[in-house]
């Protein structure tokens, strides 16, 4: 009797926490379907390649850039003028919510490249390029791009967009100590194969 | 006054071309921004190429009633949980100056003095002062609202203004974009407008106020700007489609101000045309379509008015106009360039009462309508007909400020080449340099 009682009492607990999680993921879809649609597309598919992709990106990795926005410390240009202001009212809440509905949405499918600047970039990353220092992109970004946890999707993402963040990587203007490491010894043909590549994907 | 049979239509058409290319030299200060940069924190360059021509993201911001804000709010709930007000902290106020120095080609005649001292140069500082109140009033609810004081008329007046509500409503399937829709109370038809191809917010988007102005525009070019009032209703489908209707009414004429006595704001002795039709019916219709970093519109608009011209009493003879336009916009926006043409062509047909006001078909003079036996602003042959080009530069050293050269050029004026207004002046001698400077914050 009085386990039964507990595990019904447990229950409703459960569900009660569950309501309040919907109405808070309720404030975060509305967001998302007013704003951040505008610019980053309804599912997180976005027609202009200054506007990354979000659809399929990993959970973990969207919270941080979205922390990081909202503290200042992803600060490249266009993380200034764009995304600064959009994540400034963000709660912790609402962050966790928006990371898991674009993280559990199709990702974008790739789109065709030159198959010359393809193979070259498929070459760099799986292999790295040892002469320069480059380690293999697929250690951190699995090998079939999709990413894992803190390590960001790169396949199907905007080629332009992928292009801008290896030279902000490179520029230190979006500090991150690793892929500046990873990015600096890049040359601008590379980074464009590299990109040409993982847009494809 | 006597009424005769209706003169048979006569059309005007206006073709109106723009072309802004901009080379974005990135400037260096990004947080310099007025009222909707500081109520969202989003630089200017989300919504604007090149102020005030709107990004896609910024017609969004516009037909979603400019609501979206992210700076903190003063909401307090009531018993029932529901949002009982939502203020921003700082309210959403801006300042807007333009001053301009005006060169004409040849100076206009002056019966005091001689040719060489009469002025073809004119500077204007400032040219108009503005104050707005631009972004959210409440939860769905946002307000573009300009006053405007003008020195060369020593006024203050209310200049394109408009309240909005606009919500969404979802469809089922997550993939298609929600509808928008909303309502919209302006003063300016094409002002509610989020396409930079309508006269409203077209190019050219300054111009000076010392000019020589052509005798004739078609009436949904500004000829009722801030002279009426519209309220309308609009849907945004599935980020494609465009639907908007709205019907236009002024004051009545013998309206005068209560407190003086005086001829009230839109009264017969006001200089533009008043509508005088119960409503005059607005219609909207555009398609826009985006892919990669390239958007295209392409749509239709137009007004069916009946008007007083100005000066004309109430009982007095009606123009009736029909402007039916088309019009169209494409942009290509990268982070290091911008590219967008904007056309427009109005067609104008007005049908008139009385005899008296016929112009071109007849050879009639109008001495109303287009000041025929006028220097410089008259038509010796009573024709409308005006051709040129207008080029513009811009420099932007920061985002809110513009260094602006333009340079009018006439082809034809006023329905002449040579001798326009019959006292011997040309159509270039009427084209216009113009310098400006436009900043906001
Ligand atoms: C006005 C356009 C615009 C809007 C609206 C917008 N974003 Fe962004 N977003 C951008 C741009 C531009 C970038 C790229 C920033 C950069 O290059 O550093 C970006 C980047 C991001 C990133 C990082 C993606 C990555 O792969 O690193 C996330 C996450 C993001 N936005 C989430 C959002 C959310 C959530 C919203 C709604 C609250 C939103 N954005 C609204 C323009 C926008
Ligand atoms: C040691 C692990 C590691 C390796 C190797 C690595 N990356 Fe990364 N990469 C990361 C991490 C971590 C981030 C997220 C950085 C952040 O949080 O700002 C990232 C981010 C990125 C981004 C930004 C994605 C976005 O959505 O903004 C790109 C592009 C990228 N990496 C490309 C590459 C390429 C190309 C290579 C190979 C040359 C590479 N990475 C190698 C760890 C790695």
């Amino acid at each position: 009797m009085n386990a039964k009682l507990l595990v019904a009492g447990i229950a409703t607990l459960a569900l009660s926490a569950a309501s309040a999680h919907a109405a808070d993921n309720r404030a975060a879809l509305e967001l998302i379907r007013k704003e951040c649609s505008s610019c980053h597309g309804p599912r997180g598919i976005s027609v202009s390649p200054m506007f990354p992709n979000l659809a399929g990106q990993q959970a973990p990795y969207l919270e941080a850039q979205l922390r990081a926005f909202r503290d200042h410390s992803r600060a490249d240009p266009h993380a200034q003028a764009y995304m600064w202001g959009m994540a400034a009212q963000l709660t912790d809440d609402t962050v966790k919510d928006i990371a898991a509905y674009f993280a559990s949405q199709p990702p974008a499918r790739g789109t065709a490249a030159d198959p010359a600047e393809v193979a070259a970039g498929k070459k760099i990353y799986e292999n790295g390029i040892t002469a320069q220092n480059v380690p293999p992109c697929q250690s951190c970004h699995t090998p079939t791009a999709g990413g894992n946890g803190p390590f960001p999707r790169l396949a199907g993402q905007h080629r332009r967009y992928l292009e801008k963040q290896l030279e902000v990587f490179a520029a230190n203007l979006r500090a991150n100590e690793i892929m500046h490491a990873n990015a600096v010894n890049l040359t601008a043909l590379q980074i464009s194969q590299l990109a040409a590549f993982l847009s494809s994907q | 006054m006597k009424p005769t049979q209706a003169r048979p239509a006569v059309k005007l058409g206006l073709i109106l071309v723009a072309l802004v290319a901009a080379l974005a030299v990135t400037p260096s200060a990004t947080q310099a921004t007025p009222a909707y940069a500081r109520q969202t924190g989003v630089s200017c360059q989300a919504c604007h190429t090149v102020f005030p021509e709107l990004t896609p993201f910024g017609r969004k911001f516009k037909l979603n009633a400019y609501v979206f804000t992210n700076v903190k709010q003063l909401a307090p709930v009531s018993e029932q949980a529901q949002r009982t007000l939502a203020l921003s902290e700082i309210p959403p106020v801006a300042i807007q100056l333009q001053g301009s120095n005006t060169m004409l080609a040849r100076a206009l005649p002056d019966s005091g003095l001689t040719k060489e001292l009469s002025q073809k140069n004119s500077t204007e500082f400032p040219q108009a002062l503005s104050l707005f109140y631009t972004g959210k009033i409440a939860d769905e609810l946002g307000a573009f609202l300009q006053l405007t004081w003008n020195p060369s008329s020593n006024s203050v007046g209310i200049d394109n203004s408009d309240l909005r509500f606009a919500n969404h409503a979802s469809f089922a399937a997550e993939e298609t974009p929600d509808l928008i829709y909303g309502l919209t109370l302006n003063n300016n038809p094409t002002s509610q407008d989020v396409w930079n191809s309508t006269p409203a917010w077209g190019y050219p988007f300054i111009v000076t106020n010392v000019g020589v102005p052509p005798v004739a525009k078609a009436l949904l070019d500004g000829q009722l700007a801030q002279a009426s009032a519209g309220f309308g209703a609009y849907v945004y489908l599935f980020d494609h489609l465009y639907i908007e209707a709205s019907g236009y009414r002024s004051a009545q004429t013998s309206f005068t101000n209560a407190t003086t006595g005086g001829p009230g704001p839109l009264d017969s002795t006001a200089p533009s045309a008043r509508i005088s039709s119960p409503v005059a019916p607005y219609w909207r219709v555009a398609w826009e379509q985006a892919w990669g970093s390239h958007s295209l519109e392409v749509g239709t608009y137009g007004i069916w008015a009946e008007t007083h011209p100005p000066g004309i009493g109430e009982s007095g003879p009606k123009n009736t106009f029909t402007d039916a336009a088309l019009d169209g916009q494409y942009q290509f926006i990268t982070d290091d360039h911008t590219f967008s043409l904007a056309a427009t062509w109005i067609h104008e047909a007005r049908k008139f009462d009385n005899i008296t006001l016929g112009f071109s078909t007849t050879g009639t003079r109008d001495e109303i309508l287009y000041a025929a036996g006028t220097p410089v602003l008259g038509s010796a042959k009573g024709r409308p007909d005006t051709q040129g080009a207008i080029l513009e530069i811009d420099f932007l050293p920061w985002l809110n400020t513009k260094l602006g050269a333009q340079y009018t050029m006439y082809g034809k004026f006023n329905g002449g080449t040579r001798n326009y207004d019959g006292f011997g002046r040309r159509a270039s001698d009427n084209n216009t340099l113009f310098l400006f400077v436009w900043t906001s914050f």
